[in-house]
């Protein structure tokens, strides 16, 4: 190991750092003149200056974070998550072999023990699937408006997952470790590429009005990776927190405030000019500043047209539907305004009644998916019509969907709904980069077990990642022993799917 | 990618290319041609070099290298060798650059083969390439436990001599001597001593996390006695603060938090006794050898100091998943999950390795089999996650002792309450008999409830339910999906709609998080599945019309289409209830009753129903009489004092042996494994073996022993490195949590191994190392910059001066209370919260917008969850406590500066500082003592006159707020 590395360890900004921050303390002036961008990289700089990259024993690359490390197909994703273990064989993986043999045991596999306790037999889905698109491809009649969209989406249907626990389901989902304490991709994301405006988050999570998924926070953590590449929670009932002084503070004396901490911040960063640190922190009071005003601007979709409104169902007398629609078209200005990673959920944790807050269909199917389906349906198609309609789907935005794994095509005991199915579920992808109306992988007959074209969780980001325009296992950050991956040691890109 | 990549190094062509430089290369080594070894010469060489990325689940381009039949079938490039004929084997072409100084294509990661080690190969090859099909080559790791510089003994080494050129005053202290070696070394010099003022100021946030106040320093500034740094040392040495401070650190390091983790992620309300144990034992200035057998078997070793057991907390205070799963081969995983974070803790607190890397194969770059990982496996593997009471056998014995007459008497009376509800029931029974023939009514069920109601005006329903079909004496829990009122006419319509101008209104269950999930409008919204949930008993349902309405039934369901069959607790509905009706929502007429009209759901609803027609005067006299001797009783009970529980883990021998598994499946049993010492420190210091069925307690107590053993250099090693991290901000080994090949190397191995051997002299006590450390001119010099050694050392890692640092999260937060006045110091407890706890099947964290006063303590006494953010502390890169967190990052961000600018505590810290300064009028001299509180300093002219300035403008508040946001206030020189 080289010292050179040693130095980076240390927490002190390389020396070439301090240039900048003495030319650019020289320059500034606050609300000033320089191109607000370029604070915003100093600040990135200054962050990845103490990143560790891959180097040493595992390869010697080159490539810093900050820009891709070949030519992208994508430069945002849209993370649609549906928490709670969303049914793959109810909702995308078309089964009729489970309508034939309703009511008939799984064969070799009667009475088999799963998540919850003793499984029943087989149980058809309470709806019928109906050919769509140019593809036809089966979807089930209670996703009336998603079924627009089967032509340009990648299904995957071969998915596995390693735990049928919801809280670990969802972190492994979302970081490819079923542990706590491991960044999450939209953490790897702002990491691997920075950000693209200079007045907003790179990574921001937008959790559902009905609370936080399965295992909360954990699952827009940063993790070990430095705290700037963390979420920020942010959605069309949630502000981001502190943006704003409390009441009681005009505007004047706000000003005066700011104008005078930024001359004695500058004053005491001139006299240490070795430690570009201190000059950072004067840049991110003005970028927080910034923020306050680009935030309420970027989440007021009261100005959008009332056309958009409608078809996104803002006004939809169920409030759960409106506010998930709320929340999707905020996904748009979001993504519109450069932020880089959008995590957006369409349901939450687990109630005292199983499936009421979540996708978790325990013991009544029918009666939860009746509900869940038309909150999601509506506004995450009208989303994804509003993006292709802006071209973003084209070179800018992938989308994913996914959940934390599937569920049984049997009944519980003694319940009309379904158990945990670790071993099938289905995820998919769309936009940028993205060969629609195609289905790669596939699940026994029942749905039970993935059979062909496996695919896992670090499968999945070693293609987003490719997308990206990063090698999954050249994006590495040392902690505790080991250079880290988002894809752990595993992962392929699904080349099947690429446009 | 990757593979497009060995494709293009394939080929006749290359082949050729290379043929001549092998031939050369053979030739060149061949001079000295004997007999080539396999296994003790070319296994080697593949294993170290090779078997990395070509191994089973792991062959890059399809190439396993680990037996010759693998090899010999090759990958996408074919065979990997040509017995006989290296010039043919793509494993030599691979290995062999193209020309001199050129990179071959592999090893794709690292240095080239050497030419000797090429040679070795190809003459092995030349021979035949023989290879015995049982000699399986593993990866070999990295680095080697003979020749690893942290697996070596401690070297003991004379300080070096002071070079030329360096104050004398920097020959007194060991440590001083080193780093001054080092420093010339490099051709640098040292600073000059830091003044008083910075001295006091960076002591007191080193030693005890807070700031001095201003008189300190003034006293400390005027102090002429020649000690007077060094009583300065002592005195913040001897301050209770020293253990908040520094205990803060170690809870990072063993991963200390207050919530369970993962999904449910349950608070933990009796895990702060560790927390306080981890800041008494350092105040006391314990030996680091006892703390580590507390730590990993208090309960043995201090089995009657219940204050000292509290140690072994560390082994279980990690997160634990408790979801409950059916699935046994789930069931075996988590719980393996469970025990692999004590083992990684230990791992990261003790051993300083990565053990944890060693769970599912051999250790890649450290010298840790798979075997060591499972040795500490069946070293915890009987630690579970719980709780115990804080006493000593014996007091928990007298304890037994003196409650048991109380509590039989107790149960002697609630038998006679019994007999006495025993006797009522019969008398009501016969009193009273319940008539059948008047059941005109089904016993209600899930699918739903019909009521015909009078044909009048009717505005309100109100519904009084008197319990659940589950439990005869309570009405939570109840269900309704639906609650219909529905029209006369053919085909009826339902009146009851929020959407036609209905209004209902009942208690309902609320979590705190999404407060409508059970709320009373979903009985009215025309949707059949979602249910309003009573909270509680009895719970009365009222509906109001917009206007009066002939209405025909009342029909309430908790399952109408009947998805759950039966009764179950999925589908709890309502037992025995009224129902009246109102024409005008004022006067009141009851329409039916369940408990005359319909049979009773069960056996206990009938008991239930005869208990609401209520005791007689004569037994109400006897029950009343005994339920005063009960409270009589308990009052008694309460009194004999009850000992305190603490998380501490429960402790039982496992029932299975251990065994490796093998891909760190638990599904997959490899070769058994006893408890015993870590393997690779067998060189240099003596190791065990216990019993495979040892008592579990002896697992531990052996374990303890070895890591807590003066030759076991990594402990100590570790323990000193950690000291210095804190004391400079960098460690002499900048990866404190790991002494493997992946972290890093020492900047001064001589003093860490100088700093080791001082804390094993003194038992491995904390305080005399920060005496040497903290006195020596070394940590004595000022952070002023200098050109000359900032382009040599930016990193301020040789200690050319002191390095520069931003308060941690905790020291921001305290040091705004301690300014401000405001600063609660009662010590040790339960902690406060800085989030609002909400819990609905699982847990929520709110972080709060205006915490009071009763959070005005120190951080270190924060309830800290697991995997939740609390702003104050979160934003400024306090760990989340999932995992050691051996360093901190600091990271400069817009969300920091967010925080710190308009949280509401900033303000109320700026009000306090305001109010400090009240009395003073004139602006420049309010400005000085606002500096004298925040900066310990007067302020200078300038900054009273600009001061006065903005105070006039924006008020004396924001003045300081700008103060405790200012870069001078965050930052320790």
């Amino acid at each position: 190991m080289s010292n050179e590395m040693n130095t980076t360890r240390t927490g002190a900004a390389p020396i070439s750092k301090v240039g900048w921050a003495r030319q650019w303390l020289d320059r500034r002036g606050f609300f000033g003149d320089v191109a607000a961008g370029i604070i915003g990289v100093a600040l990135m700089d200054l962050e990845q200056g103490k990143a560790n990259t891959a180097d040493g024993p595992e390869g010697d690359f080159s490539w810093q974070p900050g820009r891709p490390q070949f030519t992208p197909k994508a430069r945002q994703v849209l993370h649609i998550f549906c928490p709670g273990a969303a049914s793959h064989i109810d909702l995308w993986d078309y089964k009729p072999a489970l309508a034939q043999y309703d009511g008939t045991p799984l064969p070799g596999a009667e009475a088999f023990f799963s998540f919850q306790g003793k499984n029943g037999n087989l149980m058809r889905s309470p709806w019928p699937f109906v050919r769509a698109g140019q593809s036809g491809k089966p979807i089930t009649t209670m996703l009336p408006h998603m079924a627009r969209h089967v032509d340009d989406i990648a299904f995957l249907h071969g998915m596995v997952s390693r735990t049928n626990t919801h809280g670990p389901g969802c972190i492994f989902m979302n970081t490819g470790f079923v542990r706590e304490g491991f960044p999450s991709a939209g953490a790897w994301v702002g990491y691997a590429l920075g950000s693209l405006n200079d007045n907003l988050p790179r990574f921001v999570a937008m959790p559902d009005v009905r609370g936080e998924p399965p295992n909360g926070k954990a699952n827009w953590s940063a993790g070990f990776l430095p705290a700037a590449y963390q979420a920020v929670p942010m959605s069309a009932q949630q502000a981001i927190r502190n943006l704003n002084p409390p009441p009681g503070i005009g505007d004047s004396e706000e000003r005066a405030a700011r104008a005078y901490l930024d001359k004695v911040n500058r004053r005491y960063a001139e006299s240490h000019a070795e430690n570009s640190e201190l000059a950072a922190r004067v840049a991110s009071y003005e970028l927080a500043a910034r923020m306050q005003l680009a935030a309420p601007e970027a989440a007021g979709i009261d100005r959008e047209p009332n056309h958009i409104k409608a078809a996104y169902g803002i006004d939809d007398p169920n409030p759960l539907k409106a506010a998930y629609a709320r929340n999707c078209l905020t996904a748009r200005r979001f993504l519109e305004r450069g932020v880089r990673y959008v995590s957006l959920y369409c349901a939450s944790r687990a109630s005292g009644v199983d499936g009421l807050l979540n996708w978790d269909a325990h013991k009544t199917l029918k009666a939860d998916y009746e509900r869940h389906c038309p909150i999601f349906d509506q506004p995450t198609a009208a989303l994804l019509s509003d993006i292709k309609a802006r071209g973003l789907l084209d070179d800018d935005v992938l989308v994913l969907w996914t959940t934390e794994f599937g569920r049984m095509p049997t009944h519980q005991e003694g319940t009309t709904g379904r158990d945990h199915n670790p071993d099938a579920f289905t995820c998919w992808l769309m936009g940028a980069g993205i060969k629609g109306g195609t289905s790669f992988g596939s699940t026994d007959d029942f749905g039970r077990k993935s059979v062909e074209n496996v695919t896992t969780v670090h499968d999945l980001y070693a293609t987003v990642l490719y997308l990206l325009g990063i090698d999954h296992e050249r994006l590495t950050y040392y902690f505790n022993g080991t250079n880290r991956r988002l894809t752990d040691v595993h992962g392929h890109v699904i080349r099947e799917i690429l446009a | 990618m990757q593979s497009d990549k060995h494709d293009r190094a394939s080929g006749s062509h290359r082949i050729r290319l290379c043929t001549s430089l092998i031939l050369t290369t053979i030739s060149a080594v061949s001079a000295s041609a004997e007999d080539v070894d396999f296994e003790k010469q070319v296994a080697p060489i593949l294993s170290a070099r090779c078997v990395g990325c070509h191994q089973p689940g792991k062959a890059k381009g399809g190439l396993d290298l680990t037996t010759p039949s693998a090899a010999l079938k090759g990958g996408e490039a074919g065979p990997a060798f040509v017995a006989g004929s290296a010039v043919e084997s793509e494993l030599v072409i691979r290995i062999t650059p193209e020309g001199p100084g050129a990179k071959p294509d592999m090893p794709r990661q690292g240095e080239a083969l050497s030419a000797a080690e090429i040679g070795v190969i190809a003459r092995w090859i030349d021979a035949g390439a023989p290879w015995p099909e049982t000699v399986v080559l593993k990866e070999k790791a990295k680095a080697d436990a003979a020749t690893w510089w942290s697996l070596q003994r401690l070297a003991i080494a004379e300080p070096p001599p002071i070079p030329a050129g360096f104050p004398t005053s920097w020959n007194t202290n060991p440590i001083d001597r080193f780093v001054a070696a080092k420093l010339s070394s490099e051709g640098l010099g040292p600073n000059p001593a830091a003044d008083r003022r910075t001295l006091i100021r960076r002591l007191s946030y080193d030693l005890t996390g807070l700031p001095p106040t201003f008189e300190e320093t003034r006293d400390f500034l005027a102090d002429t006695r020649p000690d007077a740094y060094e009583l300065l040392v002592d005195r913040l040495l001897a301050s209770p603060r020293y253990g908040e401070r520094w205990g803060r650190y170690w809870l990072d390091v063993v991963r200390f938090g207050e919530s369970n983790g993962f999904e449910r992620n349950e608070i933990i309300n009796n895990a702060w006794p560790f927390r306080d144990y981890v800041i008494r034992s350092l105040n006391q200035d314990k030996p680091f050898t006892r703390m580590i057998r507390e730590h990993l078997a208090g309960d043995v070793f201090a089995p009657d100091a219940p204050l000292d057991k509290l140690g072994v907390a560390f082994l279980t205070i990690g997160p634990f998943d408790d979801v409950g799963n059916q699935d046994p081969v789930q069931a075996a995983q988590i719980r393996a999950n469970t025990v692999d974070d004590t083992i990684v803790a230990t791992g990261s607190a003790f051993l300083g390795l990565t053990i944890g890397c060693a769970r599912c194969h051999d250790h890649k770059f450290d010298p840790i089999p798979q075997a060591d990982y499972y040795r500490l496996q069946s070293a915890f593997a009987g630690a579970r996650q719980g709780a115990q009471p804080m006493a000593t056998p014996a007091a928990i014995d007298l304890r037994n002792r003196l409650l048991q007459p109380l509590q039989s008497r107790r149960k002697e009376i609630e038998t006679g309450l019994a007999e006495l509800e025993k006797r009522f029931q019969a008398r009501i029974a016969r009193a009273q008999p319940e008539d059948p023939k008047r059941w005109t009514k089904p016993v209600p069920e899930p699918k739903g409830i019909s009521e015909p109601l009078p044909d009048e005006p009717i505005q309100a329903v109100r519904l009084t339910i008197r319990n659940t079909d589950r439990d005869p004496y309570s009405a939570g829990g109840a269900r309704i999906e639906e609650f219909e009122l529905r029209s006369r006419e053919t085909p009826q319509r339902n009146l009851a709609l929020a959407s036609s101008g209905a209004k209902i209104e009942a208690p309902a269950r609320k979590p705190g998080d999404f407060g409508d999930a059970y709320a009373p409008e979903l009985m009215i919204d025309g949707q059949l599945g979602a249910c309003w949930v009573s909270p509680a008993s009895p719970a009365v349902v009222t509906l109001t019309l917009p206007a009066p309405a002939r209405i025909g039934e009342v029909f309430f369901s908790s399952d109408r289409q009947g998805l759950i069959p039966g009764r179950s607790p999925y589908n709890t509905f309502v037992g025995d209830y009224e129902l009246e009706i109102s024409h005008d929502g004022k006067t009141w007429k009851t329409v039916a009753n369940s408990s005359t009209e319909r049979p009773p759901v069960s056996e206990g609803h009938r008991l239930a129903r005869r208990s609401r027609a209520g005791y007689d005067v004569n037994e109400a006299a006897e029950r009343d009489r005994m339920r005063a001797e009960i409270g009589k009783i308990d009052a008694e009970i309460a009194a004999v004092p009850n000992f305190p529980t603490a998380w501490t883990g429960n402790f039982s021998q496992p029932p299975d042996s251990t065994y490796v598994h093998l891909g760190g499946d638990p599904q997959k049993k490899g070769e058994p494994v006893a408890p015993g010492s870590m393997s690779y420190l067998g060189r240099i210091m003596p190791g065990y073996a216990l019993d495979p069925k040892a008592p579990e307690a002896d697992r531990r107590k052996a374990l303890a022993d070895w890591i807590a053993n003066p030759a076991n250099a990594l402990t100590w090693r570790v323990l000193a490195n950690r000291i210095w991290y804190l004391h400079f901000g960098t460690g002499i080994v900048d990866t404190p949590g790991d002494f493997g090949y992946m972290g890093g190397k020492p900047s001064h191995p001589e003093l860490l191994d100088w700093l080791a051997s001082f804390l094993i002299e003194h038992e491995g006590r904390w305080k005399p190392l920060h005496r040497a450390i903290v006195t020596s001119q070394t940590y004595r010099q000022s952070s002023a910059a200098r050109p000359d050694a900032l382009a040599k050392d930016a990193g301020t890692r040789l200690l050319w001066r002191y390095p520069t640092r931003r308060l941690e999260g905790e020291q921001i937060r305290d040091a705004m209370l301690a300014v401000s006045g405001a600063l609660d110091e009662t010590r040790g407890g339960p902690g406060f919260r800085l989030f609002q706890y909400l819990q609905d099947n699982v847990a929520t964290y709110v972080s709060l917008d205006d915490p009071g006063p009763e959070t005005w303590r120190r951080s270190v006494y924060h309830q800290s969850p697991r995997a939740t953010r609390v702003d104050f502390l979160a934003d400024f890169d306090c760990p989340d406590n999932v995992t050691s967190a051996p360093a901190r990052t600091v990271t400069v961000t817009p969300l920091q500066s967010m925080t710190q600018w308009n949280h509401r505590f900033t303000h109320r810290m700026a009000e306090k500082l305001t109010e400090q300064t009240a009395g003073i009028d004139r602006p420049e001299e309010r400005v000085d003592a606002l500096y004298r509180l925040v900066f310990q300093r007067q302020a200078s002219e300038l900054e009273k006159s600009e001061g006065a300035a903005l105070a006039g403008i924006a008020g004396w508040p924001n003045l300081a707020r700008v103060l405790l946001n200012s870069n001078e206030f965050l930052y320790v020189e």
